[in-house]
């Protein structure tokens, strides 16, 4: 179960027009791991993470999830993977006119058949691990930023995914907030040994939580490996992004 | 899982969510099958997720299923119900009178916005005749075009069929008397002082009272607005006021049309089907027409432009939720303009009658 690759990327290329946005980037990613996804804004992280989970069609190239070729799939088998992960988007992308706990309870009510009062358990017990006990009943625009975030990840969470996608889930957080969010997501992870994919520009906890990186740059895939390997590159840009020379000037 | 005898069924090391459905499906027809007791037994389960624990509280709560658990999920569960174990209920559920209360609150507390707003929103198109500071160049003429020009072919369309079928119904019955010129009287008098005003405002209220609550309460939602505002930049005085200043020119314009086109469908009824001739029906058009009865209709079509922005504008301010709010805002928007036109124009119409 360790070595199982629950993604595979090959020589993904895609194109806006005549913009190449992302150039021939392969990779795999194991289950069970926590893979962060680096890059500048604009680097095509985004355009990455909608690939896989089928948001987006690429120019060329093959996408597995699952130990399925996602481009190659029937919509209706494509679905039974989507209720195999869960996504937080980078604006948490709640429905606003439904309240909280319906948000969470969407997916439980539509693709489970389990008792009502169960579902309200479920939604109870995801607000409360990410701490929302008291927002049951509000609605998304009586919410701020971070708790949007976090209503978020309870829905992508509600049912037990096997894969999680994160968006910069903690841009616009505190950072005790964030660390929080850090520390679920890794007890996610040990508990549940789901794999997570997360975009994120936060050093700390990129250094906390990633077992293996991807840094992209302007769309090409510049390093793929664990923190270490990429100390010991000397690549120019991502030695910049983790403030590594200043520390080695500074000492 | 494995069934072991008819109802018992043990449970190897892992039970994931996946394996829930078919579960359920199985325990609903050996409840439908047998009357005693089904056992469940999970002594060996260890790999489980979350829904899996939240389904072992639904089977605990069954009198129907036996449950063996294993330590592990047992910890699970306490866990779990320390988790839940908090109050949902919504405890802002309002009864009776006090919700009329509350309603009638609400109302008092909207009427007094709108007042406020209405000043607010005439104190800076006032000030905007004159000045052109403040607001995007060219605004103004781009609200015209959009609210008067693009509303032409449908006004044309729908007043020259309404002036026909009144024409038509009525011409019936005047015949009878052999009154067949009062049908000029009639048409003249009809479409100036009532209908024209009203097509025309019912049709802007759909088209424009609607786009002017949606767009302001999309900028409101986006917090376009408070970004404007922070720019130094009045929203009243940037999105409100030209609107306003092109529809108190557009509405009174196309209300001119449909008066127009409304007569000439009573004209192709008199000539073709009363048999009055086309000079008679001018002439008689033409002495009817007092300038008096322009300045009831520009009068009333003056007032609804206004109605119609500042009801469209109020809707938009008070925007509450995401895009749900917007297409609610919009569709209010319509129907309180179209209601305060047409009490309006009763109103109206009243003092016009009995005063002078
Ligand atoms: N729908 C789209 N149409 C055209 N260009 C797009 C679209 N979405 C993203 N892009 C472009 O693709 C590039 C990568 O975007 P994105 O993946 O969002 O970057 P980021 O790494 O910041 O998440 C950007 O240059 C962006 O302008
Ligand atoms: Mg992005």
């Amino acid at each position: 179960m360790t070595t199982e690759n629950i993604i595979e990327i090959k020589n993904l290329v895609t194109k806006f027009d005549d913009r190449v946005i992302l150039d021939d980037i392969s990779l795999e990613i194991e289950r069970g791991e926590i893979f962060v996804i680096l890059g500048s804004s604009g680097g095509g992280k985004t355009t990455l993470l909608k690939h896989i989970i089928g948001l987006l069609k690429p120019f060329s190239g093959e996408i597995s999830v699952l130990g399925q070729d996602i481009l190659k799939m029937e919509l209706e088998d494509f679905e039974g993977i989507l209720k195999k992960i869960g996504v937080l988007f980078q604006g948490g992308a709640l429905l606003n006119s439904m309240a909280v706990w319906e948000n969470v309870a969407m997916s439980l009510e539509h693709h489970t058949k389990l008792p009502a009062a169960t579902i309200r358990n479920i939604v109870k017990q995801k607000l409360s691990l990410v701490n929302l006990k008291h927002a049951y009943w509000l609605f998304p625009s009586e919410l701020s930023g971070g708790m949007k975030k976090r209503v978020a990840l309870a829905r992508a969470i509600a049912m037990d995914p096997e894969i999680l996608f994160f968006d910069e889930p903690s841009a616009g957080l505190d950072p005790i907030t964030a660390a929080d969010l850090d520390d679920l997501i890794l007890e996610l992870q040990k508990k549940l040994g789901i794999t997570l994919v997360v975009v994120t520009h936060e050093l700390e906890s990129i250094k906390r939580i990633a077992d293996r990186i991807l840094y992209l740059q302007k769309g090409k895939n510049i390093f793929c490996g664990t923190l270490d390997e990429a100390k010991a590159l000397g690549n120019e840009e991502i030695d910049r992004f983790f403030g590594w020379n200043k520390k080695t000037k500074n000492n | 899982m494995k069934s072991q005898n008819e109802n018992t069924i043990v449970f190897e090391e892992d039970f994931y969510n996946s394996s829930i459905t078919e579960l359920l499906e199985k325990l609903e027809k050996l409840k439908a099958s047998s009357k005693s007791k089904i056992l469940l037994d999970f002594s060996r389960t260890i790999n489980f997720d979350t829904l899996s624990v939240a389904i072992f509280l639904h089977f605990e709560k069954d009198n129907g299923i036996t449950l063996i658990l294993s330590d592990t999920i047992k910890k699970e569960i306490a866990e779990f119900k320390k988790n839940i174990a908090f109050d949902e209920k919504r405890n802002d559920e309002i009864s009776g009178i006090d919700s009329l209360v509350i309603k009638v609150e609400d109302f008092v507390s909207q009427m007094k916005s709108f007042i406020i707003l209405t000043a607010d929103v005439f104190h800076y198109s006032f000030r905007a005749l004159f000045n052109r500071e403040g607001r995007k160049e060219g605004s103004v003429y781009q609200q015209m075009l959009l609210m008067g020009n693009n509303a032409v072919p449908i006004i044309f369309l729908l007043s020259f069929l309404i002036g026909l079928i009144l024409s038509l119904q009525s011409a019936a019955q005047l015949r009878q008397f052999g009154a067949n010129i009062y049908l000029v009287d009639l048409i003249v008098i009809g479409m100036i002082l009532e209908m024209g005003p009203i097509i025309a405002a019912v049709i802007v209220a759909g088209r424009s009272g609607s786009a002017i609550a949606a767009e302001i309460s999309t900028m409101k939602i986006t917090e376009e607005l408070d970004a404007l505002q922070v720019m130094a930049l009045n929203p009243l005085k940037y999105v409100v006021a030209p609107k306003m200043l092109a529809m108190t020119v557009c509405l009174p314009m196309l209300t001119i049309i449909a008066n127009m086109v409304g007569i000439f469908g009573g004209f192709i009824v008199g000539v073709l089907y009363l048999g009055l001739s086309p000079d008679i029906f001018i002439n008689r058009a033409v002495s009817v027409m007092t300038l008096y009865y322009w300045y009831q209709s520009m009068l009333k079509s003056v007032l609804f432009s206004w109605l119609i922005v500042l009801i469209g504008a109020h809707f938009g301010f008070n925007v509450k939720g995401g895009a749900e709010g917007v297409g609610k805002a919009a569709t209010s928007s319509v129907v309180a303009a179209i209601f305060a036109v047409i009490i309006t124009d009763a109103f109206l119409s009243l003092i016009f009658y009995f005063e002078f």
